[in-house]
C-alpha cells in the first residue's frame, strides 16, 4: 500500500510554518472549509438520531402519538417472536452471504492476481453487478427464478435434477434471496481483493524470491498477513451492509412466502410506515444500530491501521 | 501440466464472467420477446424468435415511467451536486489543513461512520420531521437524505484526490498574497477536476440506486424509478416483458455512471483504505 510517501509529505506541509503564512488565517479558513459538512451531517444525522430516541418513548396509534410510555417500546423487542424471529432470518442471511461472498471474492482475486489480457474487461465486468440497481436486481431475479420454464430450473433440469421451488418454498425463498445478494456482491470482495493484492510492495516478494521462497511459503508468510487488514476491512463492509438488507427481499419476495424472508429492516419499516407504530420501529431502529455498532467495535481495531494519518 | 493449469483458469475466469453477465441478458430477451414468447426457452434473438421494440417504446410512452426517470434524474443530480459542494470543501480542508482534538484522523473516521448507520433507524424520524416540514411527497426530501448519506464518498474520494496534487502551486499563490479561498478555486479545483467528476458520478449513482427512503417519503408525484419498480407486481402481477425493460432501464443509468468512475471505484467502495 503505496502511500507512506504521501503521508510523510502532507504531515512536513501541515506542520511547515511557511506553507501557511498566518496561522490565524488558515485556523479560520479551515473551520469555514470544512463546517458546512460538519453542521450538515449532524442535523441529517445525529438530530434524527436523537429525535428517534425521543419517539421511541412514545406510543403510537395510527401515526398519532399518544401518550410518554418510557421504555416500554424496548420490553417489547423482547417478547416480540415476530422480531425475534426477523432478526434470526437476518443473522441466517448475513452468515450466508458474508461467508459465501468472503470465499468466492478472495478465490477468485488469488486466481486471477496476475497479467492476463483482458483483466480490465473482467475488472469491468465485475462492477456491474455493484451498480445494478437491487430492486431491479431483484425484481430480475423473479424471472431467473420463475419455476416452470426460468433459466435456472431448466438448466436443473437438463442436469438432470428436480425443479426447485425458490420463491414458494420457505427455506427455497431465503436460499433465493442469499444467492441474488452472493451475485451481487462477490465482486466487490473481488475486486478489493484484487485491489489489495496488486498495491503489494514488488520489493518484499524479489526478497523472498532471492531467499528461495516457494509460492507457498510466499503466500504463507507474506500475501496472507499483508492481506489481512484489508480482508478484515471488507469483512466489516459486507457485515454492516448485510445487516440493513432490505431492497433484495422486498423486490424478490415480499418477506414471503408468510414470513419467511422478513428480514430486520422489512420488518422495522413494516412497524413504521404500514402500522404507523413510529415508537416501536424507533426502537427496533435503535437495536439494529445497537448490534451494528457491536460489530464494528468488535472489527474496527483491526482495520484502523488501514486509515491511520488520514 | 502448465496446459492444464492455464485451461483451468481460463474456463474459470469465463464460467465467472457468464455467470455475471447472464441476469443482464436474460432481463434483454425478456424486454424483446413478445409475452407468448416469454415463457418459451427460447434463447438467441432472430434464430428462435422475432425480437420486438414493442415493450421498450409502450414503457417510455408511460407518462408515470416518464415522472419517474425524471425524479430519478433530479434527486440523483441534485443529491450529488449537494454532497460535492459540501464534501470537496470538507475534503480540502481535511488534506490540507492540520486539526487537533477531533485530529484529522477523528474526522475522516466520523464522515465514514456515517456509512455505518442501518438506514431503517432512520424511516421513522425522517418520515415524521419530513411530515412535519411538508417535506413527504417531494423529491427535494430524497436530494437531501442522498446528499447526506452519498458525502462520505465525496469527502473520501477528494481528500485524496488533493493530497496527491503537488502543492508548490498552491504554496506560490499563498506567498503572492492569494487567500487560501482564491488558490482553491482557481488551481486547486481544476486541477482536481478527474476527481470531482469520479466523485459526483458515483454519488449519482448510489442516489439512483436508493430505495428505502424513496419507497418510505413518497407516494404519487416524487415517486423514482426503484419505487416504479417495486409497484409493478401488485397491480398487474410480474409481467416479465415490462420487468425486463424496467430493470434494464434502471441499472443502466448508475451501471453507466460507474463504469465512467471505474479508476476511483475501489477508494470509494472501501471509504478510503485502497487506492485502488
Amino acid at each position: 500500500m503505496d502511500r507512506a510517501g504521501d503521508d510523510r509529505r502532507s504531515r512536513e506541509y501541515e506542520t511547515n510554518p511557511k506553507a501557511t503564512p498566518s496561522n490565524t488565517r488558515a485556523d479560520r479558513t479551515k473551520f469555514l472549509f470544512i463546517g458546512p459538512a460538519v453542521v450538515w451531517i449532524l442535523a441529517f444525522t445525529l438530530f434524527p438520531l436523537l429525535y428517534a430516541l425521543y419517539t421511541s418513548l412514545y406510543s403510537f396509534r395510527y401515526g398519532q402519538r399518544l401518550g410518554f410510555v418510557g421504555l416500554e417500546n424496548f420490553a417489547r423487542l423482547f417478547t416480540d417472536s415476530n422480531l425475534l424471529s426477523s432478526l434470526r432470518i437476518t443473522l441466517t442471511f448475513v452468515v450466508g452471504t458474508v461467508t459465501v461472498e468472503m470465499v468466492l471474492g478472495v478465490a477468485l482475486a488469488l486466481l486471477l492476481n496476475r497479467e492476463i489480457r483482458g483483466s480490465n474487461v473482467i475488472r469491468g465486468v465485475a462492477t456491474l453487478p455493484l451498480f445494478a440497481t437491487p430492486v431491479a436486481v431483484g425484481y430480475l431475479a423473479i424471472t431467473l427464478y420463475y419455476e416452470r420454464n426460468g433459466p435456472l430450473n431448466s438448466l436443473i433440469r437438463a442436469l438432470g435434477g428436480e425443479n426447485i421451488p425458490w420463491l414458494s418454498d420457505p427455506s427455497w425463498a431465503l436460499v433465493a434471496v442469499i444467492l441474488v445478494d452472493i451475485w451481487q456482491w462477490t465482486p466487490f470482495v473481488f475486486l478489493i481483493t484484487l485491489a489489495g493484492l496488486q498495491s503489494l510492495p514488488s520489493e518484499l516478494y524479489d526478497a523472498a524470491r532471492v531467499d528461495g521462497a516457494s509460492a507457498t511459503q510466499n503466500f504463507r508468510f507474506l500475501t496472507f498477513p499483508l492481506l489481512t487488514p484489508l480482508l478484515w476491512l471488507i469483512l466489516l463492509l459486507r457485515m454492516v451492509e448485510s445487516f440493513r438488507v432490505f431492497d433484495i427481499p422486498v423486490s424478490l419476495t415480499l418477506g414471503g412466502p408468510g414470513r419467511a424472508t422478513e428480514v430486520y429492516s422489512l420488518y422495522t419499516y413494516r412497524t413504521a410506515l404500514r402500522f404507523f407504530d413510529h415508537g416501536y420501529a424507533a426502537a427496533q431502529g435503535i437495536l439494529l444500530l445497537v448490534i451494528v455498532m457491536f460489530i464494528v467495535t468488535l472489527i474496527f481495531t483491526r482495520v484502523r491501521g488501514l486509515y491511520e494519518e488520514r | 501440466m502448465r496446459l492444464v493449469y492455464r485451461a483451468g483458469l481460463g474456463l474459470t475466469t469465463a464460467v465467472a464472467l457468464s455467470l455475471v453477465l447472464f441476469p443482464f441478458y436474460w432481463a434483454f430477451l425478456n424486454s424483446i420477446k413478445r409475452p407468448e414468447e416469454t415463457f418459451q426457452p427460447s434463447w438467441i434473438p432472430f434464430l428462435q424468435f422475432q425480437p420486438t421494440l414493442e415493450h421498450w417504446r409502450s414503457q417510455l410512452a408511460t407518462p408515470e415511467i416518464r415522472h419517474a426517470l425524471l425524479n430519478s434524474t433530479i434527486i440523483s443530480i441534485g443529491a450529488a451536486t449537494l454532497a460535492l459542494l459540501l464534501g470537496t470543501l470538507a475534503a480540502y480542508a481535511l488534506a490540507r489543513f492540520r486539526f487537533n482534538r477531533p485530529s484529522n484522523g477523528a474526522l475522516t473516521t466520523w464522515f465514514i461512520s456515517q456509512r455505518v448507520l442501518p438506514p431503517v433507524l432512520f424511516v421513522t424520524p425522517f418520515f415524521l420531521l419530513m411530515r412535519q416540514f411538508g417535506l413527504l411527497d417531494s423529491v427535494w426530501a430524497l436530494v437531501l437524505l442522498n446528499a447526506t448519506f452519498t458525502m462520505p464518498f465525496a469527502v473520501i474520494i477528494l481528500s485524496q484526490t488533493f493530497r496527491e496534487l503537488p502543492r508548490e502551486l498552491e504554496e506560490a499563490a499563498l506567498v503572492d498574497g492569494a487567500s487560501h479561498f482564491q488558490s482553491f478555486f482557481s488551481i486547486v479545483l481544476p486541477l482536481a477536476l478527474p476527481g470531482l467528476a469520479a466523485a459526483w458520478v458515483i454519488c449519482m449513482a448510489f442516489s439512483w440506486n436508493e430505495f428505502l427512503f424513496a419507497l418510505s417519503l413518497t407516494s404519487q408525484s416524487a415517486i423514482p424509478m426503484p419505487v416504479i419498480i417495486a409497484g409493478a407486481e401488485h397491480t398487474r402481477g410480474v409481467q416479465f416483458w415490462f420487468v425486463g425493460v424496467n430493470v434494464l432501464m434502471t441499472m443502466l443509468v448508475p451501471i453507466v455512471l460507474a463504469l465512467l468512475a471505474q479508476r476511483y471505484i475501489i477508494r470509494g467502495l472501501t471509504l478510503g483504505a485502497l487506492k485502488g
